[in-house]
């Protein structure tokens, strides 16, 4: 008789149980019908399981969930598997890499990728603090793969069957190839692993992400019970999304993080009356003109500027005497600019480090939606503090004039060499 | 001969191997003066785990990191050992109630405590997230051990090792006695656990923080972006779970 694995099909945690099955010739099988925040909420389920998760086996002798539980029980039903390693110091190994996949992969892939499908608060800071675990991760991953195929021993492991689908929603949401290219020996285990074909036969044909999952942000959160809801929103992710890409998000996404969070308010500068200035265009024109900057971007700049509908500011930092250390400076203000990556739709930035010695002065120029800057910002980005905001008067002839010099990344500036410029776009 | 255990001598994941092997009847040391961002930082160090994080375990047949796979190696050591079940399905559960200590109980935990502690950007509302979710899974724990004395089983299981060792870090550092009164069995269970004779050994007396863990000051804007940039820094080498 088959086992019945309680998930939605496309669910990373439950591709680990049917591949080991697979491998182990055992017999399981999804049960039919089941319907993320519908099946998982009913009373049986919660007596299988009671954080109402999926997946989970039901075998003989009662229930068993945690994905990684799972996987090694069905491992075990074959005696003397080979994806279990064949010795203490194998086991142990096997288990090792297990963990990682789960506290140092998994989870840093997924405090990036839940975020952005708007089902958890997205907050930049804590994206950027993921990103670096997982990369310092990834880094260790490649070191062991630069000189062993599989994680443990000659042969495919129960370890390699974890890792593949914890890596999996990376690889097909968050982890474009510019970004995984960094970890040449993570690519090539990870492609060799995906076409075997017990684990092409459960997976399918996988698709590196071209781009990264891209933020939800006006969305309304899903409810888990009424699951019509992801769909729309998934509709309407599909303009940015890849589209084949965008199927199996709703489960990937229920499976962890049923609990609705927090509904977002939309945001007040959506509210604004419109405006003739489409940031993006601006945005487009500052990127492509390659020649002739001052007539055709500042130009342009010029026509498109609209002072109804948004400001123009120069900061300028406050402990300019702390910048003493150019690369310090520089990551200072790069920081700065990852943190503005929520006022992406609404502004437009350029900050340059001046100065060709210690200490460095950073000053900036700022374009924001709205007359004033976006309480949000104020709000959320804590650098603001730390920089003199003052709006540019655009009917004074020298400031205008300083807004071309610092669009322009004109040098000298005031009389200085620019160790820097930087661009928000 | 003794296996060696690198880490630091308060550090709860340290404590899931050492009470493992208090049980096991295996005899674990701790390294001699180890030193946490210094001896971890050494070239023979990331030789052993690629990350730098602790604890690793030497053995006579290579080194082994992750703590989880520490304490289930330790408790292998002991054949037929009651702590690891009798049973495929005891084994089972063993495993899914470590996992769950671990995806569930100690995520949510660091992500609470880190943070205040300074090691990664305080953000108010990932914690208020944290929180929620940490309650959802000590709710669930709490209907299990309504009518469960230990996790699996009517013994101390690796399991109820884990587990406790997870727990420990919240118990000290963040849920206060009024935080965890809703959650009467999970007290129950976790205070019968630390004063196991094998767990003392280790851990000592365990007292309940009186206080949430105040927020580690980044509170001043002229030192915040360097002190940040240190603190993601930080809490990248901090210990492995």
């Amino acid at each position: 008789m088959a086992l019945v694995l309680h998930a939605g099909t496309g669910n990373k945690n439950a591709f680990k149980a049917l591949i080991t099955a697979e491998y182990s010739g055992v017999n399981v099988e999804l049960v039919k019908n089941f319907e993320m925040g519908v099946s998982n909420k009913t009373p049986e389920f919660l007596k299988m399981n009671p954080l109402g998760k999926v997946p989970v086996l039901e075998t003989p002798d009662g229930p068993v969930f945690e994905s990684n539980a799972i996987a090694r029980y069905v491992a075990r039903l074959k005696a003397d598997n080979p994806l279990y390693g064949c010795s203490l110091i194998e086991y142990a190994h096997i288990e090792q890499w297990i963990d990682f996949a789960t506290t140092e992969i998994d989870q840093g892939i997924a405090r990036w990728f839940y975020p952005r499908t708007g089902y958890m608060p997205y907050l930049p800071p804590a994206e950027e603090a993921a990103i670096a675990a997982l990369k310092r991760s990834l880094g260790a991953l490649n070191t062991h793969l630069a000189n062993n195929t599989y994680l443990v021993g000659h042969s495919i492991t129960l370890a390699d069957i974890i890792m593949t689908c914890n890596l999996y929603l990376g690889f097909v949401r968050v982890m474009t190839k510019s970004f995984t290219s960094e970890f040449p020996h993570v690519e090539r285990y990870f492609w060799t692993m995906v076409n075997q074909p017990n684990v092409h036969k459960v997976v399918g044909e996988v698709k590196q992400a071209e781009s990264v999952f891209p933020v939800q942000s006006q969305k309304k959160p899903a409810q888990p019970k009424e699951p019509a809801k992801p769909k729309e929103a998934k509709k309407e992710a599909k303009k940015e999304a890849p589209k084949e890409a965008a199927k199996p998000k709703a489960e990937a996404v229920a499976e962890d993080e049923e609990e609705a969070p927090k509904p977002k308010a939309k945001n007040p500068l959506d509210l604004l009356p419109p405006s003739k200035m489409i940031l993006d265009e601006w945005k487009r024109l500052y990127s492509n003109t390659k020649t002739n900057f001052r007539e055709v971007a500042i130009g342009g700049f010029w026509e498109m500027y609209d002072p109804e509908g948004y400001s123009l500011w120069f900061c300028d930092y406050k402990y300019n005497d702390e910048n003493t250390v150019s690369f310090v400076t520089l990551n200072k203000v790069s920081g700065f600019l990852q943190r503005m990556d929520l006022a992406r739709k609404y502004a437009f930035g350029k900050m340059l480090v001046i100065g060709s010695e210690p200490p460095y002065k950073v000053k900036g120029l700022w374009l924001f939606r709205g007359k004033e800057i976006p309480q949000f910002v104020l709000d959320e980005c804590y650098d603001m503090e730390l920089y003199e905001w003052t709006k540019v008067d655009i009917t004074d002839e020298a400031q205008k004039e300083r807004v071309n010099a610092m669009i322009e990344d004109q040098e000298p500036f005031e009389g200085q060499a620019l160790l820097d410029a930087k661009c928000f776009k | 001969m003794a296996l060696v255990l690198h880490s630091g001598s308060t550090n709860k994941n340290t404590f899931k191997v050492l009470v493992a092997a208090e049980y096991c009847g295996v005899n674990v040391e701790l390294v001699k003066n180890f030193k946490m961002g210094v001896s971890n930082k050494t070239p023979e160090f990331l030789k052993m785990n690629p990350l730098g994080k602790v604890p690793v375990l030497e053995t006579p047949d290579g080194p082994i990191f992750e703590s989880n796979a520490i304490s289930r190696y330790v408790a292998r050591l002991n054949a037929d050992n009651p702590i690891y079940g009798t049973s495929l399905i005891e084994y089972a559960h063993i495993e899914q109630w470590i996992d769950f200590a671990t995806t569930e109980i100690d995520l949510n935990i660091s992500r609470w405590f880190y943070p205040r502690a300074g090691y990664s950007p305080y953000i108010p509302q990932a914690e208020e997230a944290a929180i929620s979710l940490l309650k959802r899974a000590l709710g669930a724990l709490n209907s299990h051990l309504a009518t469960n004395t230990y996790l699996v089983g009517h013994g101390i299981t690796l399991a109820d090792i884990i587990m406790t060792c997870n727990l420990y870090l919240g118990f000290i550092r963040l849920m206060t006695k009024s935080f965890t009164s809703e959650f009467p069995h999970v007290e129950r269970y976790f205070w019968s656990m630390v004063n196991q004779p094998n767990f003392s050994k280790v851990m000592g007396k365990v007292e309940q923080t009186p206080y949430v863990q105040p927020l580690q000051s980044q509170r001043n804007p002229q030192s915040k972006p360097k002190q940040l940039k240190k603190e993601i820094k930080k809490y990248l080498v901090k210990e492995s779970s």
